[in-house]
C-alpha cells in the first residue's frame, strides 16, 4: 500500500530545514519547541519577543540562527540612556568630503538581537518598532531599506521591572509571535553542564543556507495551502477569543479577543509551520503549535497569563 | 501550562484510586449540586425543618469543598472514609424514627432518602457517582408527588428537569471540553431542544400507553390529620370548620346548578347523642331509594382526600355513585361503595387520593322510612337537659300533631332572640338548656342539635345530619367549589313515615342557605376569604388558579384507564384489538423513523465523503476507548491512537494523512487525486478491526 498524501514538492526546503533546527538544537539544548517556532517566526517575515529570565540562552539562540542562516548579526543591549540614533545610525560631517556621511546604525542587520527591550525609554523603543515594521529607516530625509531578509528578536526581562519601560499592547502586537525559552529540562541541563558554555561553538558554525535561498523559504511559506476547512478553525478561535464560543450568542467585545491583524499574522505562522514540517497544506496540528506564540502575548493582562489563555481556548473550540 | 486544578482527593485513603479522566471536574459537581437543590426543593417543603435544612446543608458542603483550597483546609471533612458515613446514615435513620416515631412508612422513608441524597452527593467523586446521583435525583423528584399531584407540584418540578439536562449534558461531555464551557445558556439551549424533540413522544405515550385499570401500587398511607367533616359532632367543631378556606370538593354539573336553597350535600348523618357530642351509629346497608317523582340531577364530584369514608351527594342520592364512569365502566372492586339506610354514601376505606365520582341525585327533601328500628333508635335522649326536654313536651301538648309541633319549634327559633354567630360561647354542662334558654348564640351544630333535642323529647324520631351546604361556582371553568367554610349541619325528623329534612339554621338566618356564610354572619365577624362576597382580585386570582388545577386534574392526573377507552373510543381505536393498535403504532412510528433516517442519510452524503468517513473512524475508535478530543487534529489523534495499538499504526497514520489531506490540502473538487485519496481512506478503514476487537488488542 503506498499512500503519498503529501505533496512532494517542499519535502527538500523541509529537510534543510530539519538540517537548520538539528544544528541549532545542538546549541540551544532541549529547546525543540521553541527553536521551531522561533524558526517560522523569521520564515513568516516576523520578529519574535523572548520574554524570559537572563541565561536561559535567548542570545544565543539569536546568535546561532543568524550564523546557521548565513545572516549578519548585531546585538543592541537596551539601556535607560540609549537614544535612537544609538539604534538607527547617525550622519556626521565629513569634513574631507564637506558632507555629512551616514553611519548605520546595528539595526542594519539581518538579525538585530534588541536585549532587554523594556530598558530602553520609549522614544528609543518606538524607532526600533517602527524600523521592524516598515523595514526601513527615515532620516534626514533621506529613506534607507533595511536588509532583507530583516528579522528581530527582542528580549524582556519579566523579573526586574524597576525602572523600565514594558512595552504597551500596541508595540506588542508588531512583534509576531512571543515565547518563553524556560528552564531546560535535567538532561539538557546536564549536557549544558558537562560541555561547558555553547557560545565558543557559535563561530564554528557553518552556515547552511543564504539570504537568497531564505527568501525563497519565506516566498514558499506564504504559498502554503490553506484550506476553507482551517479558515473556519481560525475564525472560530477568534470569536472564542473575543469572549463567545461558537455557537452561542455573547456579547461580543466582553474581553480584550484577538484582532483581525491577529488572524493574518496566526495564519502566516501556521503556513511557516506547515512548511517546516514539510507540507503543502497548513493543518490545525500547525496552527496549534503556534498558537500560544501568536496570541499568548496578545491576550495577557486578563488574571490568567497570555499563554495559560490560550492553551485553554485551544482546548474549548472543537475542530470545525 | 495546564491549569486545571488537581482532581479532588475524596476517600483516597479507603477506595482504589479513580483515573484522572473519571473524576468530576468543578464544573460538573456545580451542575450537580444545582440538580440535587433544585430536586430538594420541591420536597424540601414536605419535610421537617431540620431534615430539609441538613439535606441542603450537606449539598451546600459538597460544593463549598470545590475549590481545592477550601478542600485542602477541610481535609479532615474531605476525607472521611465511607464507614463514617454509614455511621452518620444510620443516625440519620434513627433520628428520623424518633421524630416520626416510625421508620417505614412514606413520609420517614422520603425524608431518609432525602438526607441520603445529600450524603452520597457528598462523597460523590467520580464520573460513575455523577450518573448514579442523577438516577437519585431523578426519584427524589417523583417523591413529592406522592402528597401532591398539583399543577404547582408539576411546576416546581421544572426547573429541575431543566437542570437534570444540563447536568447530564455536563456529565457526557470531556473534561478538557469542559474546561471554558462556562455558556449555561447552550445548555439551557440544548435541554430544551431534546425536551422538545421528546414532547411528542411522551404525549404518544401518555395516550397510548395502556393504563393499568388500578394504580400500580397502593400508596402507602400516612396517619395524618385532615380538617374535615367526621363522625362526631362536637361543639366547636363547625366553627373551626368554618375558618377554613381548604376546598371539600368540586362539582361539575351536567345541566343546570340546582338553586343555592337545594344544595345540601348530604354526609355523616349523627343520630346518637351523649348530652354534648354527637355521634354517627353503625352504618347498616340499605337499598336506594327509587323516587317517585323530583328531578333527577347529574353530576360529577372531585373529592379531595378527607381520611373519611363519607362521600357527598345532593339530597337525595338517587343512585349509586359510579367512579370513572365515563365510559360506562363499572366501579373498580377496589372502591366498594355502599348507601346506607340512613342515605348516607360510603367507601369501605377511608378517601386518602382524590376521587372522581359521577352522581345522580334527586332534588328531594322527603323520603320513606325503610325500619321501624330506625324509629326508636333516633328518640333516645341522655339524662340532663331537663329543662329543654319539659319545654319540648309543654309545647307538644298544646298543639294537635307533630307537624305542628316541628313547626312551633321552628317558630319558637324565629321569634326569640336567637343570635347566628360564630362567636359562640362554648358550652360545657347541659349545653343544650344553656344555649336554648340562656346564651341564645349559637351556629349550625347548636340549631341542629338543640332542634333534634327537643323533637326527640316530644316523642318525633330525629337525627343531625352534617355536611356541607352551598357552594360557589367558579366563573372560570363553570365548576361548582364547595369548601370546608360551607360546612353546615341540619336535622331530620320522621314524620308520618317519612323522613323529612328541617334547617332550624334557616329559621334564624334565612340567608345562610340562600346567599352563603358570609351574608347570615354579623357584620365584623372573621371571614374565610373565599366565603366571603367581595374578596377582592385576590379571590379572583384564586378561583382562576384553582380552574386551572381543576382542569389539570380532570385532563392529566385522572386520565386512567376509563378515560383512555372513552378516548379510544372517541377515536375509534377500540374496533381494533389492543394488539392490532399496538402494531399500528408500530408501524408509523417505524415510517418516521425510517423517514428521519433516510433524511439524516441524505444529509450526510451532502457532506464532504472524506469528513463522514472521518467521522466514522473517530466514532470506531471512540468506542473501542480512545475518543478523539474535539480540538484535536486529525494526525495529533491517529498518532495517538496509534502509540496505544501500534499494531495498526500503519493504517492508522494512513487514515490521519489521507484525511488531512483530503480537508485541508488544495485539491480540484472532483480530480482524481481525491477520488485516490478517498479509495486509500477506505482500504486504511477496511484493515481496522471492530471496536470490540481494538478494545480487547489494547
Amino acid at each position: 500500500m503506498t499512500v503519498r498524501p503529501l505533496s512532494q514538492s517542499s519535502v527538500p526546503v523541509a529537510e534543510r530545514l530539519g538540517a537548520v533546527l538539528q544544528q541549532l538544537s545542538r546549541v540551544v539544548v532541549g529547546k525543540t519547541d521553541p527553536l521551531r517556532v522561533a524558526l517560522a517566526c523569521l520564515l513568516a517575515r516576523g520578529h519574535l519577543l523572548i520574554e524570559d529570565i537572563p541565561g536561559v540562552g535567548k542570545s544565543t539562540l539569536a546568535q546561532a540562527l543568524a550564523t546557521t542562516l548565513g545572516l549578519n548579526y548585531a546585538r543592541i543591549q537596551f539601556t535607560s540612556d540609549l537614544l535612537p540614533a544609538d539604534v538607527l545610525g547617525v550622519s556626521i560631517y565629513d569634513e574631507n568630503a564637506q558632507a555629512f556621511r551616514f553611519l548605520p546604525g546595528p539595526i542594519f542587520h539581518s538579525v538585530v538581537l534588541a536585549d532587554e527591550i523594556n530598558r530602553a525609554p520609549p522614544k528609543t523603543q518606538s524607532a526600533l518598532l517602527e524600523a521592524m515594521e516598515e523595514r526601513q529607516v527615515s532620516m534626514d530625509g533621506q529613506t534607507r531599506k533595511l536588509p532583507d531578509p530583516f528579522f528581530v528578536i527582542a528580549t524582556q526581562n519579566p523579573v526586574e521591572q524597576i525602572g523600565t519601560y514594558p512595552l504597551p499592547e500596541s508595540q506588542l502586537d508588531r512583534f509576531l509571535l512571543a515565547i518563553e525559552l524556560g528552564y531546560p529540562d535535567a538532561d539538557a541541563e546536564r549536557e549544558l553542564l558537562m560541555s561547558g558554555d555553547r557560545r565558543a561553538q557559535l563561530s564554528e558554525l557553518p552556515a547552511l543556507c543564504d539570504p537568497p535561498t531564505l527568501a525563497q523559504w519565506q516566498r514558499d511559506a506564504a504559498q502554503i495551502h490553506v484550506a476553507p476547512a482551517l479558515l473556519d478553525y481560525v475564525q472560530a478561535l477568534l470569536a472564542a477569543s473575543r469572549g463567545h464560543l461558537a455557537g452561542a450568542k455573547g456579547d461580543p467585545g466582553a474581553r480584550r479577543g484577538l484582532s483581525p491583524r491577529a488572524g493574518l499574522m496566526l495564519i502566516a505562522a501556521t503556513r511557516a509551520m506547515a512548511l517546516i514540517h514539510g507540507r503543502s497544506m497548513a493543518l490545525p496540528e500547525d496552527l496549534q503549535a503556534v498558537f500560544a506564540a501568536v496570541a499568548g502575548h496578545r491576550l495577557a493582562g486578563g488574571a490568567r497569563s497570555g499563554a495559560v489563555e490560550a492553551n485553554a481556548l485551544i482546548r474549548a473550540v472543537a475542530l470545525p | 501550562m495546564n491549569s486545571r486544578p488537581a482532581p479532588f482527593r475524596f476517600f483516597n485513603g479507603t477506595r482504589a484510586v479513580t483515573p484522572r479522566a473519571d473524576i468530576l471536574a468543578p464544573i460538573q459537581v456545580r451542575w450537580l449540586g444545582a440538580l440535587m437543590v433544585a430536586a430538594m426543593l420541591p420536597q424540601a417543603a414536605h419535610l421537617p425543618l431540620g431534615i430539609a435544612a441538613l439535606g441542603l446543608a450537606l449539598v451546600a458542603l459538597r460544593v463549598f469543598l470545590i475549590s481545592q483550597r477550601r478542600a485542602r483546609y477541610f481535609a479532615a471533612l474531605t476525607e472521611l472514609p465511607s464507614w463514617a458515613l454509614a455511621v452518620f446514615a444510620v443516625v440519620i435513620a434513627f433520628g428520623i424514627r424518633q421524630w416520626y416515631g416510625y421508620l417505614l412508612g412514606r413520609e420517614p422513608s422520603v425524608a431518609f432518602l432525602f438526607v441520603l441524597c445529600g450524603i452520597k452527593f457528598l462523597e460523590a467523586r467520580a464520573r460513575r457517582d455523577g450518573t448514579l446521583l442523577v438516577c437519585l435525583a431523578t426519584f427524589l423528584l417523583i417523591t413529592p408527588f406522592l402528597s401532591n399531584q398539583s399543577m404547582f407540584a408539576a411546576l416546581a418540578a421544572a426547573p429541575a428537569l431543566m437542570i437534570l439536562g444540563g447536568a447530564l449534558d455536563a456529565l457526557e461531555r470531556s473534561t478538557d471540553s469542559l474546561e471554558r464551557q462556562r455558556d449555561w445558556r447552550a445548555t439551557l439551549v440544548r435541554t430544551l431542544t431534546l425536551m422538545a424533540q421528546g414532547l411528542p413522544i411522551a404525549l404518544l405515550l401518555f395516550v397510548m400507553f395502556p393504563r393499568l385499570t388500578g394504580p400500580l401500587w397502593g400508596l402507602p398511607t400516612d396517619r395524618s390529620a385532615r380538617t374535615g367533616l367526621s363522625d362526631t359532632m362536637t361543639p366547636g367543631m363547625f366553627t373551626e370548620l368554618t375558618l377554613s378556606d381548604d376546598v371539600a370538593f368540586r362539582v361539575d354539573f351536567e345541566g343546570p346548578t340546582p338553586r343555592p336553597s337545594q344544595r345540601y350535600w348530604r354526609g355523616p348523618v349523627l343520630s346518637r347523642f351523649d348530652g354534648r357530642v354527637w355521634s354517627a351509629a353503625n352504618p347498616q346497608l340499605g337499598s336506594v331509594q327509587i323516587p317517585n317523582s323530583g328531578k333527577n340531577i347529574t353530576y360529577t364530584v372531585t373529592l379531595e382526600p378527607s381520611g373519611q369514608p363519607w362521600l357527598f351527594a345532593l339530597d337525595l342520592p338517587a343512585a349509586l355513585p359510579r367512579v370513572d364512569s365515563e365510559s360506562g365502566a363499572a366501579t373498580p372492586p377496589s372502591i366498594f361503595l355502599g348507601l346506607t339506610r340512613d342515605q348516607q354514601l360510603i367507601a369501605r376505606a377511608p378517601i386518602l387520593q382524590p376521587l372522581r365520582y359521577t352522581q345522580v341525585s334527586n332534588l328531594r327533601s322527603a323520603y320513606p322510612a325503610t325500619s321501624v328500628f330506625e324509629a326508636r333508635a333516633n328518640l333516645r335522649l341522655p339524662a340532663g337537659n331537663r329543662r329543654s326536654v319539659e319545654f319540648a313536651r309543654d309545647l307538644r301538648a298544646n298543639v294537635a300533631d307533630d307537624a305542628a309541633f316541628i313547626n312551633a319549634v321552628l317558630q319558637f327559633y324565629r321569634n326569640e332572640p336567637f343570635v347566628y354567630t360564630l362567636a359562640a360561647p362554648l358550652l360545657e354542662r347541659e349545653p343544650v338548656d344553656q344555649f336554648l334558654f340562656e346564651s341564645r348564640r349559637g351556629f349550625c351544630e347548636h340549631y341542629a342539635s338543640s332542634f333534634v333535642v327537643l323533637l326527640r323529647a316530644a316523642g318525633i324520631p330525629a337525627r343531625v345530619v352534617t355536611g356541607y351546604q352551598g357552594g360557589e361556582i367558579n366563573p372560570n371553568g363553570g365548576y361548582m367549589i364547595v369548601r370546608q367554610s360551607d360546612a353546615h349541619a341540619w336535622a331530620e325528623a320522621l314524620v308520618d313515615g317519612v323522613w323529612r329534612r328541617y334547617d332550624p339554621t334557616a329559621a334564624v338566618a334565612p340567608s345562610r342557605v340562600e346567599r352563603g356564610l358570609a351574608s347570615a354572619l354579623p357584620a365584623g365577624e372573621s371571614v374565610p376569604l373565599f366565603a366571603r362576597f367581595d374578596g377582592g382580585w385576590l379571590k379572583d386570582l384564586g378561583l382562576a388558579w384553582d380552574a386551572v388545577n381543576h382542569g389539570w386534574r380532570r385532563h392529566v392526573i385522572d386520565f386512567n384507564y376509563d378515560r383512555q377507552r372513552a378516548l379510544w373510543h372517541e377515536w375509534s381505536l377500540d374496533l381494533f384489538s389492543p394488539w392490532q393498535v399496538v402494531g399500528g403504532l408500530t408501524f408509523v412510528a417505524g415510517v418516521w423513523g425510517g423517514a428521519v433516517l433516510l433524511w439524516l442519510a441524505i444529509r450526510r452524503r451532502r457532506q464532504e465523503r472524506a469528513l463522514v468517513l472521518w467521522e466514522d473512524v473517530c466514532r470506531r475508535l471512540s468506542r473501542a476507548g480512545l475518543p478523539r478530543h474535539p480540538y484535536e487534529g486529525p494526525l495529533a489523534f491517529v498518532e495517538r491512537a496509534a502509540a496505544r495499538w501500534p499494531q495498526f499504526g500503519i493504517a492508522l497514520k494512513a487514515i490521519g494523512e489521507a484525511y488531512a489531506t483530503l480537508r485541508y490540502g488544495n485539491l480540484a473538487a472532483e480530480s482524481r487525486e481525491r477520488a485516490a485519496l478517498i479509495a486509500t481512506l477506505k482500504h486504511a478503514i477496511g484493515a481496522l478491526p471492530s471496536p470490540l476487537r481494538l478494545r480487547h488488542a489494547a
